[in-house]
């Protein structure tokens, strides 16, 4: 096992660097403390818009808080509200997609066509819409988000259902006498549970990217909040006058959390996809 | 019995493209409820009074009062419900809270600046998506598929509001070719008279060369912020419907045939038209979304910059319009592409 995954490591050089971004964030989120001197939330009237220098790895910002030690803290908000949203989406939309995909009646389908419904409205529209009615709370952002992201899993768990269920193996489950609760979950869930976890980093990487755009137009987290998304919006206005700084680094932090997971998301459909297993 | 006979006789007679374009109509008008269901209760959701919401902190007890008895506040959720979708289909979506004017008033002044955005930042995105996923899939391996692959992971990652303002920073700051990222036209140049909302169709209708190539430049940054980030999903899409067909039995038979490459891709292309329009049915919604990211920056004026503004000023009126408006826009964009889709293939039944 090991050496088949070191193999398919060698072979694709995106999975490698998408686990090494991984890594980076991880060491950002556990030992934040360690990696600078400076607190996230604590302006300088001083040092305002200073240029990146020694002291200020990555500059200052309007109000003099030091740019790298929030660009590192925020890697805490912004991961615990995607990853919070996405656990939420998966652990409710996964029993709902086998649910409707494995009982065929009237409220399957009324359950299905409030899917489409929901998910027939710009998503950053109805997100934005949701939380500033809600309260601007770091929570609200992480609900509103699972709230979205419960239709797309459990779709793709009701549609693998809808073909596992006519296998012979679920037929053989009920002869032997299995309930319907234990055919569900433990012989087509297993077998189901594949697409689903893909959508996990696909949605991770969503989920971060809309946390940050929500922040951006003021209907997310507020300030001094350290957020990638804050922190871009708070350096908009200086942009046009030369001032790079402020922006530039919390939305490289945004692209890569994103791409990380993008790219762990590619590795995870290649390990379990059994046709390319030969290929590792 | 006999009417429900006559009805379905008559219904079989109905030519095909007609009985498309009715069936996909006669579907809209729940869907259309739905939505103001959505938009009614995303107001009953917040904690408080709503009249005082929808007024704000200036309103006084007696027209609190009075419209407390105008939204029915007292009554029944249903009968609630009914009241503001009624006032709603009479063009009657309340008074925002900041503007002090209609809603819908507001709503219509805006909503030209965001279509024209929209309408350029699509063909862009279509031209810039289309042309590298063919390209890509007829040279596999090539630079530009090789570089359209990269392009396609950096795109998911980049947040449209980021791109932007790198954007303005080395074009505007840094070399001085864009035009300033405040509005639709130079301040110094004087809008066209409003024919179709379209400053650049309208500058050319009025025969005003200034007021277009103004508009055009201040068009540039903002139409490639949005398409940068979005040609790249409709790249990818595009390129796996492509490589489907374009490597389908039918176009194998075509080549053994000996068709002319230039042939056989324009048959492929056509065999992608329907998936390929459903794509471009989202990515309207997408746009619509990252317009109002992309307003914001470039201070458009736009539908969405004044959702931004409802946001902030906690402006519900205009927020619930907004979203009523939004929605509705993009079910009617999902039907015509419906109705597009079923008539670019004769395969599907009606």
């Amino acid at each position: 096992m090991r050496a088949t995954f070191t193999r398919y490591l060698s072979r694709h050089p995106g999975a490698v660097i998408g686990l090494v971004l991984l890594a980076l964030q991880i060491i950002a989120i556990l030992f934040a403390p360690w990696l600078t001197s400076y607190s996230p939330v604590e302006a300088d009237p001083l040092a305002s818009l200073e240029p990146p220098s020694l002291a200020h790895w990555f500059g200052t910002d309007v109000s003099g808080m030091d740019i790298y030690a929030r660009v590192i803290y925020a890697t805490r908000i912004n991961l615990l509200i995607s990853l919070t949203a996405v656990a939420v989406a998966f652990v409710i939309g996964v029993p709902v997609g086998l649910l409707i995909g494995f009982y065929r009646g009237w409220l399957s389908s009324l359950v299905m066509r409030m899917f489409d419904f929901i998910q027939s409205f710009p998503i950053f529209v109805l997100g934005m819409a949701l939380v500033s009615v809600m309260g601007q709370e770091i929570w609200n952002v992480s609900i509103v988000l699972a709230v979205l992201f419960i239709p797309m899993f459990a779709r793709v768990i009701r549609a693998e259902v809808l073909s596992l269920r006519e296998r012979p193996f679920v037929a053989a489950a009920r002869c032997s006498g299995a309930t319907d609760f234990s055919i569900m979950f433990r012989h087509i869930l297993p077998n189901a549970l594949t697409p689903a976890i893909v959508q996990i980093s696909i949605s991770v990487g969503l989920a971060i990217l809309l946390t940050a755009g929500l922040s951006f137009v003021g209907a997310g987290v507020r300030m001094p909040t350290p957020e990638w998304g804050l922190m871009v919006s708070s350096g908009a206005q200086q942009m046009i006058l030369g001032v790079w700084w402020v922006s530039l680094f919390p939305g490289l932090a945004i692209v890569i959390a994103v791409l990380s997971f993008a790219l762990i998301g590619d590795m995870a459909k290649d390990l379990s996809d059994p046709t390319m297993r030969d290929r590792r | 019995m006999t009417v429900a006979v006559r009805l379905a006789g008559f219904w079989g007679t109905v030519p095909r493209p007609l009985k498309i374009v009715v069936s996909r109509l006669f579907m809209l008008v729940p869907q259309l409820f739905g939505v103001m269901m959505v938009t009614f209760l995303l107001v009953r959701l917040l904690p408080g009074d709503p009249a005082l919401l929808l007024l704000g902190n200036m309103a006084t007890p007696e027209t609190i009062a009075a419209f407390r008895e105008r939204l029915g506040l007292d009554l029944p959720v249903w009968d609630q419900f009914l009241r503001y979708v009624w006032s709603a289909l009479h063009g009657d979506l309340g008074t925002s809270i900041f503007t002090s004017q209609p809603v819908v008033s507001d709503l219509l002044e805006r909503a030209p600046a965001t279509l024209e955005l929209i309408t350029y930042a699509m063909i862009l995105t279509i031209l810039i998506g289309v042309t590298l996923a063919i390209v890509s899939v007829v040279r596999p391996g090539g630079a530009v598929d090789i570089g359209s692959r990269i392009y396609g992971l950096a795109a998911g990652a980049i947040p449209d509001f980021w791109i932007g303002l790198l954007l303005i920073y080395f074009f505007f700051y840094m070399l001085g070719w864009a035009a300033a990222p405040f509005g639709r036209i130079d301040t110094f140049v004087a809008p066209p008279p409003v024919v179709t909302g379209f400053y650049t169709i309208d500058s050319l209708i009025a025969g005003n060369p200034q007021a277009f190539f103004s508009s055009v430049g201040r068009l540039v940054l903002p139409v490639l912020t949005l398409a940068i980030v979005n040609a790249g999903a409709l790249m990818k899409m595009t390129k796996t419907v492509f490589a489907d067909v374009y490597r389908s039995d039918f176009i194998r038979h075509a080549r053994a045939s000996g068709l002319p490459e230039r042939t056989i891709r324009r048959i492929a292309l056509r065999n992608c038209l329907p998936p390929i329009i459903t794509l471009v049915g989202f990515m309207v919604g997408f746009l619509l979304g990252a317009a109002v990211l992309v307003e914001t920056i470039f201070s458009w004026g736009g539908l969405g910059q004044y959702a931004v503004q409802a946001v902030v000023n906690s402006d519900y009126p205009a927020l619930q319009g907004f979203v009523l408006v939004a929605a509705a826009f993009i079910l009617v964009v999902y039907t015509v592409v419906d109705i597009l889709y079923e008539l670019a293939d004769p395969r599907i039944r009606v």
